[in-house]
């Protein structure tokens, strides 16, 4: 019992603290968590606008189970990109895979038969600054913009103004590249066989 | 009455000023490195991180200085720790949620701020062993220290590196930018060299 | 074979590639105040190395046990992590210092005060919320990137200690003597250890 007692009064400032700062932390978190949701969420609708300009409205049509190169699985929302006049003028989506040393998140919009990229953005990397960083340069990510939206091939040099599935690396920062190349094949791919298996796109397009 | 209500405001005054100059915490008493290095890559991000430390500080200070009679000697810190993790922990939410892109830019040296040297040492040699008043402003003078040199060593990483301050440009138009200044590289050589400065006009006056 | 690939890359990659010293600023603390004899550095890397291996993996298990547990989601303990993995810390090196003063009491009276320092280095902290961030999911691969991060400090202090040693004769300006010179030799470590960015492929 002395023992009991002994741990009691050495430690109830503890006790008494944690609680406290835990309530502290609770309330804090309670207060701000949906701004930090509604945060995500615009910085993802700014990168759809800035993909599909002509948009005025998305609307999330699904929620999507992709797997990625390392095994794992993220959910991957799909939206649909409306005119004014409510017609689909194309589709944005997250993609998610390894980078060089960091995961690489993507939201990347195509048209509206699933036929060229409309391009992408980047949401989230970590990448060398001034080499692996430039996959974020409106002047690499243009290369994709128009590109079928098939199997992409990354080519060490070529012109960066020719849009077919030939993708130019970015002079030293070739893992980066080829990082950004190999996700989007494999969640296009993905993305594109569940679209057509819920009948959100035509196949054979 | 009048001398020691002059001798109480002196005090406070020269507890404020030291944490300016002659205990700068960065250069003289050489704590809180890691951030110092780490978020100095320019202005915007350094201001964020040395606001945040002046609020943690202040909070920690005041908690513990309030405390001080009650800590039992083996658990002080694990009170410290706990205290300062509760803080810090705050304002990581208020970033997420007010600050998003700077939340992303300081990324995982946020939660770092939790075993900042600083906020433990203030504690452990000031707090615990002070009174409120003198607690609260060595926490500001402290803090006002810690902003101040990483502003400083922010600024000119910044304009040595993209020729801009907080974003605004400042170098004309022939600067060649040394993006080295943006990467480990010139944080810790700028660091030294700023280091030296001090020791040299410290020597002198 | 291909987890003891992934294994073997992960520990080559923190150690030499994403070194927590020269490459995300953390543990400059001890680094500058220790590195002036190579014994101590020493002394101080395997210390490190022990406490951040077990720190690591502690703060794992408890991250993807409690805090990660979808099945108490809706408890939000997220929020706690900072606290938890905190107090994890410090109770791992008042264990660590009990054993040592227990069974190597010598070793415990040269260290002095650098022991219950490593609490506050920011490298253990900060390579168990860097195993949070980099998404981390198999239980081996955390233990050998927190293995690693101390293995990767241990020689970063041994190569600065070997370096100051050295300086000790070299005519250093009295304003960088100390804290400045070792800095600049460490930004100029970090340009070497650049190099080996992009040696592991993805």
């Amino acid at each position: 019992m002395s023992k009991i007692k002994y741990f009691f009064e050495q430690s109830w400032l503890l006790i008494t603290a944690s609680f406290c700062f835990g309530l502290l932390i609770a309330i804090a978190n309670a207060a701000w968590s949906p701004r930090i949701e509604a945060n995500r969420i615009r910085k993802l609708k700014n990168a759809m606008q800035s993909l599909l300009p002509q948009a005025a409205a998305f609307e999330q049509q699904d929620t999507l189970n992709i797997k990625t190169t390392k095994g794992d699985t993220f959910e991957s929302s799909l939206f649909k990109g409306l005119s004014d006049a409510n017609d689909c003028i194309g589709w944005a989506f997250q993609c998610q895979g390894p980078g060089f040393q960091d995961k690489i998140e993507l939201v990347v919009a195509v048209d509206e038969n699933f036929e060229a990229f409309r391009g992408f953005s980047v949401l989230f990397s970590n990448e060398t600054p001034e080499f692996g960083d430039k996959i974020k340069l409106p002047e690499w990510r243009s290369q994709f913009s128009g590109a079928p939206a098939e199997e992409l091939q990354l080519v060490k040099t070529g012109p960066m103004d020719s849009i077919d599935s030939e993708i130019v690396a970015i002079s030293g920062a070739t893992v980066s590249s080829a990082a950004v190349v190999k996700l989007l094949n494999n969640c296009v791919q993905q993305v594109k066989n569940e679209m057509i298996h819920k009948g959100l796109i035509r196949n054979g397009n | 009455m009048a001398t020691e209500a002059q001798l109480q405001s002196s005090r406070y005054t020269q507890t404020f000023i030291a944490g300016l100059w002659r205990e700068n915490p960065v250069f003289r008493l050489l704590l809180g490195m890691c951030p110092t290095l780490a978020v100095t890559a320019a202005v915007k991000p350094a201001l964020t991180m040395g606001c945040s430390v002046i609020f943690v500080l202040l909070c920690s200070n005041i908690v513990v200085s309030l405390m001080r009679n009650l800590l039992k000697p083996h658990l002080r810190i694990l009170m410290f720790a706990l205290t300062i993790s509760t803080f810090v922990t705050i304002v990581d939410l208020f970033l997420k949620a007010f600050v998003p892109d700077m939340s992303e830019a300081l990324g995982p040296y946020v939660p770092l701020i939790i075993v900042n040297c600083i906020i433990i040492c203030r504690a452990e040699a000031c707090a615990s062993k002070n009174g409120l008043t003198i607690s609260i402003i060595d926490a500001i003078g402290m803090g006002l220290g810690f902003t101040l040199t990483l502003c400083v060593l922010a600024a000119v990483r910044e304009v040595m590196a993209t020729g801009t301050v907080f974003e605004i440009s400042v170098m004309p138009g022939w600067f060649v930018p040394w993006t080295a200044m943006s990467m480990p590289v010139g944080a810790f050589i700028t660091l030294g060299l700023l280091l030296g400065l001090v020791n040299i006009i410290s020597k002198k006056t | 074979m291909d987890t003891l690939t992934t294994l073997l890359l992960g520990f080559i990659s923190i150690v030499i590639i994403n070194n927590l010293v020269l490459t995300k600023f953390l543990g400059i603390c001890p680094y500058l105040g220790v590195s002036g004899r190579i014994d101590m550095a020493f002394g101080m890397g395997l210390a490190v190395t022990f406490v951040v291996t077990l720190s690591g993996t502690l703060t794992w298990l408890i991250d993807h046990l409690i805090l990660m547990n979808p099945s108490l989601a809706y408890l939000h303990l997220e929020v706690t992590r900072y606290v938890c993995f905190i107090l994890v810390i410090a109770g791992a090196v008042q264990l660590v210092e009990m054993y040592i003063r227990k069974f190597f009491p010598s070793l415990y009276e040269s260290f002095g005060i650098f022991l219950p320092l490593i609490t506050t280095n920011c490298a253990i902290l900060g390579l168990c919320l860097f195993i949070n961030l980099w998404g981390i999911d198999s239980f081996p691969q955390a233990v050998v990137l927190s293995f690693g991060a101390g293995i990767g400090f241990t020689m970063a202090i041994c190569i600065m200690a070997g370096i100051r040693e050295n300086l000790t004769f070299a005519d250093v300006p009295e304003s960088l003597q100390g804290a400045p010179i070792t800095l600049i030799t460490a930004g100029l470590l970090t340009l070497a250890f650049m190099g080996f960015a992009g040696m592991i492929k993805g």
